[in-house]
């Protein structure tokens, strides 16, 4: 993979942001106008009747019925799933969240929570991953106990749920409750009160917290003139479980990135792949500017409830970060170093 | 060799409406019942030995071992299982197996379920051309230092003993989420339906009726079966594949393959004693394809022979001594190629034709299949049921295995990363690893056979033969072909 330069990354390669981030883009729109914007307006809104545009609802529309087709748009973002997978489990084998039993490394403990799921790609796919019987070991590295999937499209989520129940496995957890779709943001979930008795109910806080907190392709799309980047992630890890990770991915804003996602990806038909201005090139973010956010995050994040703030809590802090290029003809494939060329995972772990 | 673009390829560029009408007319193969259908992670239609290597593969693996899997089989499971030859007597159904199939059954631990007094390695391979006796020889000895044993080229073992085997490694795994349909036919395929408000939507999933195909039936079978995965390793008229709906191109060679166990005279001692074995073949292109002769233990041979449907009948109406006379004579027709054998007669026995005895003779039809696509949504092929290949290499066996050493992989990366093992973007991994190395070796031996049934002494039989008199002088060349050939 060392051959793999800049230069020679191939034309399809752009098309990984473009066609994967589109969703997200008006997706996150949504939820940063109407909720991080106006929390209390939002709490009280009826996301049937959300702030969503016609336009953006008919994009929706347009776009749903492809999202689980694998040769659709949403292909290059199917392929890249099962990297996020395996990200998470390195995050996991790295320095796993702590629990009550030392000895339960291996079973399926953890509590997910997916921010902008979307068409259920990710959080589909980790649902089917939670054993049926709660005492099996887990089967993968990921342990996940249970998922919980937000994201304020109500198409999407209805998208999602359709084709959950097309796994039997999938469908199960729906009716047991071990697989949620709501069709919330991130903001209403820690305005909620979890249940005393649930898992996700923590000792400091009222609202659920999660072992392990997704942001699959969401951050790139933040509008920076409705609310800043450490404030929406102070409020992801707020709902992160002391000792838990924030895991995402999103595309560094580097001059390679630009000429693939601006200038090829964009140009006229048959090289480019989306119509012109689909992508904002100066939206996307690169790995320090996100490292630096995640401690103002963390620090915003400490302010409710614990016996710790400002940088003591970044003691405990781990940050990680790797690049991931889509190699035609192979695939996704994690590359470490590449952070700057394009597309990368990063995670933050929040000290105990 | 052109075939039509496959509709995985073609769907981006048909428009959405048109796409569900093929969808739709895709799946019939059968009728419809309401009752809830027991459901499987795996299902595999056909239990020879592809679908039963698959089986095993998944079995011996800690990641995909507590899948839910089921193999429906006509024949009975268990005769095979207790099959059973005296040590001087081979069943006519032999395969070769390359030193890549043979490393997969051992790392599924399938191997030591065969009874090794029965497969016979060979360490060389002689291959000449019976119009113009140009010759090649393929053995490891130029890659091998000195004493050290010769490399293998190809191990033979009876069909039987290697199904025995899977089974066996199967019987191994325990029977926890495995069910075996033995004696059981597949009725019919069709699409389930949605079992809203209490159940999963099975729409888009195969649920198979299954019955018994007689008395000897010895599983209770649910009536209704849904698959994850459906894997069709039910042969070259699978009905797996027609409910998918993949269409299949190929013709048929008028060509028959003939084969028989042959027992050897008494080996000169010192031959016999030693570990080195060979494999014979002679291209006969006036006749319509080559005779092989390969190794099996006790001084035994197997023979092939691809020839002519009206040679293949005059020669299964022959006594045995007037067939042994035939398959003697057809090592050494010509004068040149008499002189060759008369030259190796020294030392190995089979020019000798009062030393041969046969045993069965059978005979079936050589055909090339390969079909348009190995995947659909919920289906997979494996083995002949996505391609046949003209025997004269002896790859047919070794493709399947290879598919379904593929396929197990594929499926044990998808339940590592909570992909669903039937969808197609799980699929595409297993049939982008085996379409084109399967149409390379098909080609190449359909390519053979074509260039090897050219009578006469035109340019096309200078040209073969001049190209096997280089391939034979140039090690780097030949080592390289070599290579290429365990591989597969």
């Amino acid at each position: 993979m060392k051959s793999i330069r800049p230069g020679f990354l191939p034309i399809r390669a752009l098309r990984a942001p473009i066609s994967t981030s589109r969703p997200a883009l008006c997706r996150f729109q949504n939820t940063s106008r109407s909720s991080i914007v106006h929390p209390k307006q939002q709490s009280t809104r009826n996301h049937t009747t959300s702030s969503v545009s016609a336009d953006e609802v008919s994009h929706f529309s347009g776009l749903a019925s492809s999202w689980w087709d694998p040769m659709g748009p949403s292909r290059i973002l199917h392929l890249m799933n099962p990297l996020r997978h395996e990200f998470i489990a390195s995050c996991l084998a790295e320095s796993p969240p702590p629990s009550s039993d030392p000895s339960s490394n291996t079973s399926a403990n953890l509590h997910y929570l997916d921010i902008g799921c979307g068409g259920g790609i990710f959080a589909e796919s980790l649902a089917r991953t939670v054993p049926l019987d709660s005492s099996a070991p887990a089967p993968t590295p990921t342990r996940a106990a249970s998922m919980t999937a937000i994201d304020p499209t109500t198409s999407l989520i209805q998208i999602a749920k359709d084709h959950a129940r097309r796994d039997p496995t999938v469908d199960t957890h729906l009716r047991t409750g071990k697989f949620r779709y709501l069709n919330t943001t991130l903001e209403d979930v820690l305005a909620s009160k979890s249940e005393p008795e649930s898992p996700t109910s923590s000792p400091h806080t009222t609202h659920p917290q999660f072992d392990v907190v997704t942001l699959f392709e969401v951050i790139e799309h933040i509008d920076p003139k409705t609310t800043t980047y450490s404030a929406f992630l102070a409020n992801c890890l707020r709902a992160v479980k002391p000792g838990g990770w924030l895991v995402g991915s999103t595309i560094a804003r580097t001059f390679p990135s630009f000429i693939l996602n601006q200038v090829i990806a964009e140009a006229p038909w048959p090289i480019g792949v989306v119509p012109r201005g689909t992508h904002e090139w100066s939206k996307f973010v690169n790995p320090p500017e996100l490292h630096a956010w995640a401690q103002e995050a963390l620090m915003r994040a400490a302010d409710t409830g614990v016996t710790r703030a400002g940088p003591s809590v970044l003691e405990d802090m781990r940050w990680k970060c790797v690049g991931t290029i889509y190699v035609p003809g192979l695939g996704w494939k994690i590359v470490p170093g590449s952070e700057d060329w394009g597309n990368y995972f990063w995670a933050v772990k929040k000290g105990v | 060799m052109m075939r039509p673009i496959s509709r995985g390829l073609l769907r981006p560029y048909v428009c959405r409406s048109c796409r569900n009408g093929i969808a739709a007319s895709r799946r019939r193969f059968g009728t419809q019942s309401d009752q809830t259908p027991e459901i499987y992670d795996v299902v595999c239609v056909g239990g020879g030995p592809a679908g039963l290597g698959l089986l095993a593969a998944l079995r011996a693996s800690p990641i995909t071992s507590k899948l839910k899997v089921a193999l429906v089989e006509t024949q009975d499971l268990n005769k095979a299982r207790d099959w059973k030859l005296d040590s001087s007597q081979f069943s006519n159904r032999v395969s070769s197996l390359t030193p890549s199939t043979v490393a997969f059954l051992q790392r599924i631990g399938a191997w030591e379920h065969l009874d090794i007094e029965r497969v016979q390695d060979y360490q060389e391979m002689q291959v000449w051309d019976g119009e113009t006796g140009s010759r090649i020889s393929f053995d490891w000895s130029s890659e091998t230092p000195a004493f050290e044993d010769l490399r293998t080229v190809a191990t033979m073992t009876e069909n039987a003993n290697l199904v025995r085997g899977l089974l066996g490694r199967i019987a191994a795994s325990g029977d926890e989420n495995l069910t075996l349909f033995s004696n059981h036919t597949v009725a019919s395929i069709e699409n389930g339906s949605d079992l809203k408000p209490n159940g999963p939507d099975l729409s888009a999933w195969p649920i198979l009726s299954v019955k018994p195909t007689g008395p000897g039936a010895d599983t209770k079978s649910p009536s209704r079966i849904a698959a994850r995965l459906l894997v069709g390793a039910d042969g070259i008229n699978s009905p797996v594949r027609s409910f998918a709906d993949i269409p299949t191109q190929g013709w048929d060679y008028n060509r028959h393959g003939i084969v028989a166990t042959l027992a050897l005279g008494d080996l000169d001692p010192l031959v016999s004693n030693s570990n080195i074995h060979t494999a014979y073949q002679r291209f006969l292109p006036t006749l319509g394809g080559p005779i092989a002769l390969l190794p099996l233990p006790n001084n035994h041979a197997t023979l092939v022979w691809s020839t002519r449907p009206e040679h293949a009948a005059y020669l299964k109406s022959l006594p045995t001594p007037a067939f042994l006379a035939m398959i003697n004579a057809a090592f050494r027709l010509e004068m040149t190629d008499l002189a060759y054998m008369m030259g190796m007669s020294a030392s190995e026995s089979i020019s000798h034709e009062d030393e041969l005895s046969w045993r069965t003779v059978a005979s079936f039809p050589l055909r090339f299949r390969h079909a348009a696509q190995y995947i659909s949504p919920r289906v997979a092929l494996v083995g002949d049921a996505a391609h046949v290949i003209h025997p004269l290499a002896g790859q047919g066996l070794n493709l399947g295995m290879a598919d379904v050493a593929a396929l197990s992989r594929t499926i044990e990366y998808a339940v590592s990363h909570g992909m669903d093992v039937g969808d197609l973007l799980t699929l595409e991994r297993y049939s982008s690893e085996r379409y084109l190395p399967n149409a390379k070796i098909g080609g190449a031996c359909d390519l053979l056979h074509k260039m090897y049934s050219v009578p006469g002494q035109g340019p096309i039989t200078w040209a073969r033969s001049l190209g096997l008199d280089v391939i034979d002088r140039l090690p780097f060349v030949k080592s390289f072909l070599m290579k290429n050939a365990e591989g597969y």
